[in-house]
Order: C-alpha cells, then sequence, then structure tokens
C-alpha cells in the first residue's frame, strides 16, 4: 500500500465479494448512484481512507466524525463512496492504495459508476451507458450481456486510473458511464447506470425513488458539484472530447 | 521579421483568455458559500459556452418557476439572473441542522466573456435547468487573406 494512504479497516471484510465504486466525476454520477445502493441496501460502514493528501476535513453524522472516503459493505457487496472530489494531485495514490486494498480483499469484480459527459444532455430523455473492461475476460464478460462498449476514446479522472491498476494487477474491473450532465448532478443518469449494473449483477434497488427525489438531490449536491468542477478542470477532463489517433492499435 | 499572428493564434489566446477568466470566476465563487440569507437566494451552478453567433449561459435551478426568470444587464459585461423557486427551502432540507434560514429564489452574477445583446436574449427552461441563449454583438470582422 502507499505509505501516503491507509484504508482501515473497522470491521472484518469478507474476502471474494464484487465492488461498487462512486467518486465525484461528471454529473456526480457514481456518488448518487452508489449512495443510493448503499442506503437501500442498508450496508455499514467497514473500512475507510484516511490520507495526508486530503483537505482536513470530516464528515460529521449523527454527531461523530467520519472520513470522507468510506467503504460499506454488507455479505454479498461491498461499495465505497467518496463525499469530497478528491484533489487531483492526490488522486494516483489514493487511486494505487484503493487497488492494493482491493486486490487483498481478493475482490471478484469492481464496478465503478459513472459518467461521461454529453454535450446535449438536455434533449436526450434516456441516457445510454456505455462500459469500459479491464482485461479480455471481463470484456466477454460484458459483450455476452450485450452491454454497449466503449471501443475508442480517451478516459479521465478517477475510474481511468481504477482500470488502469486493476489491468496492472489482472483484477476484472469495470466503468459503468451513464451519458450525463458535465456540470450538474444528474440523478437521472445515476438511475441509468443501476440499471445497467442490474444486467452484470443483481442489486436489488429500486431507482423510482432516485427519479422522484431528483431536484431534492440536485440542490442538495450543488456545493460538492461546484468543488467536483474545479478538481475535474484540474486533471483536464476536457481531454475525454478528444478524437484519439487512428493509427495506432 | 514578427510574424503575422494566424487566425487559429487569435483563436489560441481567446481560448486561454476565456479559460483564465473562467478560472478567476471559479475561484472568486468557492471563496463565498453558496445562499445569502439576506436575499433568501441560492446561487445556482452555472455554466458559460461560446460559440460563434451566440454566448449560452445554463443554470441548474432545481423546482424553478420558468414564469419568474428574470435576467437583468447590470454592465456590458455582467448580467444577474434571477427565478423563484416553486416551493421554499430550509438548511433542515439541505441536510444542515445548526443553521436557521429558507430559501426561496436562484440568483448569480453572470461575467460576459465577449460582447452579447441582452435584448435579444432566448429563454428556455428544460428538466429544471435554464438556458439564456444571447446573441453576440457585431462589431469586426477579421478578413482572411
Amino acid at each position: 500500500m502507499s505509505a501516503l494512504v491507509r484504508v482501515v479497516e473497522k470491521k472484518s471484510v469478507p474476502e471474494g465479494l464484487n465492488m461498487l465504486q462512486g467518486i465525484p466525476d461528471v454529473g456526480l454520477v457514481g456518488v448518487i448512484a452508489t449512495s443510493h445502493i448503499i442506503f437501500n441496501l442498508k450496508m455499514e460502514e467497514v473500512a475507510y481512507i484516511d490520507s495526508d493528501l486530503l483537505p482536513p476535513l470530516t464528515v460529521l453524522y449523527e454527531g461523530l466524525p467520519h472520513s470522507p472516503i468510506r467503504i460499506f459493505g454488507n455479505d454479498r457487496l461491498l461499495a465505497l463512496v467518496s463525499e469530497i472530489a478528491i484533489p487531483a494531485n492526490a488522486l494516483r495514490p489514493v487511486m494505487k492504495a484503493i487497488v492494493d486494498w482491493i486486490e487483498r480483499k481478493k475482490v471478484d469484480k469492481v464496478f465503478s459508476l459513472g459518467g461521461i459527459a454529453a454535450p446535449n444532455r438536455q434533449d436526450i430523455e434516456k441516457p445510454k451507458v456505455y462500459t469500459v473492461a479491464s482485461n479480455e475476460e471481463t470484456l466477454k464478460f460484458l459483450r455476452e450481456r450485450n452491454m454497449e462498449v466503449m471501443e475508442r476514446g480517451f478516459l479521465v479522472g478517477p475510474q481511468a486510473l481504477l482500470l488502469q491498476y486493476c489491468a496492472e494487477k489482472k483484477i476484472g474491473a469495470v466503468a459503468l458511464l451513464a451519458e450525463s450532465f458535465y456540470n450538474y448532478p444528474d440523478p437521472e443518469a445515476a438511475a441509468a447506470v443501476i440499471n445497467a449494473l442490474n444486467q452484470l449483477i443483481e442489486v436489488p434497488v429500486n431507482v423510482q425513488e432516485l427519479l422522484e427525489k431528483g431536484e431534492e438531490i440536485r440542490l442538495k449536491m450543488r456545493d460538492i458539484m461546484r468543488r467536483t468542477r474545479t478538481e475535474l478542470a484540474q486533471m483536464r477532463k476536457a481531454r475525454e472530447y478528444d478524437i484519439p489517433s487512428y493509427y495506432v492499435a | 521579421m514578427r510574424r503575422r499572428r494566424s487566425i487559429f493564434d487569435i483563436m489560441w489566446e481567446y481560448m486561454e483568455e476565456l479559460e483564465r477568466r473562467t478560472d478567476e470566476l471559479m475561484r472568486e465563487v468557492f471563496e463565498k458559500p453558496s445562499w445569502d440569507l439576506e436575499t433568501r437566494s441560492l446561487e445556482p451552478l452555472f455554466n458559460i459556452s461560446v460559440t460563434p453567433d451566440e454566448v449560452v449561459v445554463t443554470a441548474d435551478m432545481p423546482y424553478v418557476d420558468p414564469e419568474t426568470v428574470e435576467i437583468e444587464k447590470l454592465d456590458e459585461d455582467l448580467i444577474e439572473v434571477s427565478a423563484k423557486m416553486r416551493v421554499k427551502v430550509t438548511f433542515r432540507d439541505l441536510g444542515v441542522r445548526h443553521r436557521e434560514g429558507e430559501f426561496s429564489c436562484f440568483r448569480c452574477r453572470v461575467p460576459l466573456p465577449v460582447p452579447v445583446e441582452v435584448g435579444k436574449a432566448k429563454i428556455r427552461v428544460r428538466r429544471g435547468i435554464l438556458e439564456i441563449r444571447l446573441p453576440r454583438r457585431r462589431g469586426y470582422r477579421i478578413e482572411v487573406e
């Protein structure tokens, strides 16, 4: 594990489970979707991330302090969610430490939930969900389930690093990316990504509530979206719009 | 001999300037809270983009009443956008219990990166997102040799 980042376990964490991830990124899709799953499945906090590279803050719940980046779990599933935008310069060590921990816990597959900015999002009724795999075997798993695979292009940010580090360690990881707003919290995209996740593994949560509470969620997520925007600009997120070179396979 | 600036140089410099001004704006925005108890307003998230013909400002305004959107020109390069919400929201509704206060509208000041005709603005609200399209003022034309 990176010396700068620690994953601290509060409870014993079973090995061999699947894991979800929701880290602030475009439209906060992953955070909204993962938080909704954690809340509805009544998952408990089992571990948290501590690092000198993170801002000096704590999140208060029912009067007690908690790390802003936490891992929740039940007997079938783990889920990591971050309530702060991870600073661009901390992203590599944090993601490395998380993937090292994933390896130690022999996580079966990692499903990273997120969004991909769609410039015409306002006019999209049902956001499409694209997928990316960390290795051949996982790619086959996606194709067999008729998922829309992103064949070429750039990914920037936490999901890009997760895929890269999981590929190095031969861990099966999937990024699910729903078409979303770049700058605005997008609960509809979060619902789309949960529906797509259910084509891959069973996560029994109702997305109707997410859609009904959409306006409330958008209002509550304004400040985290503001902070995330700055970090996205720092990591040059707009590179995802670039057209990749044609000749290099 | 000094090289003549191409249209691409001009565009590049313009984009860099726009990026610099956006960064400054973002920093300024972060230094203060996104709410104002005096005016009972919340500052919405907003975005500015520039096309060859217009400046498009969008703002995320959940619970907005589309009939109440107002745009005021404060300066040549600054507008204020405001709109009422269909419901009143308290800090408690937002998950904050150690502050008292109620909010009933959105309000934000939007800097305009290029001259526009504010009087000819077109507004639409879709999915709680306000979109303002401001036609750019035409003052000059660069001839390409």
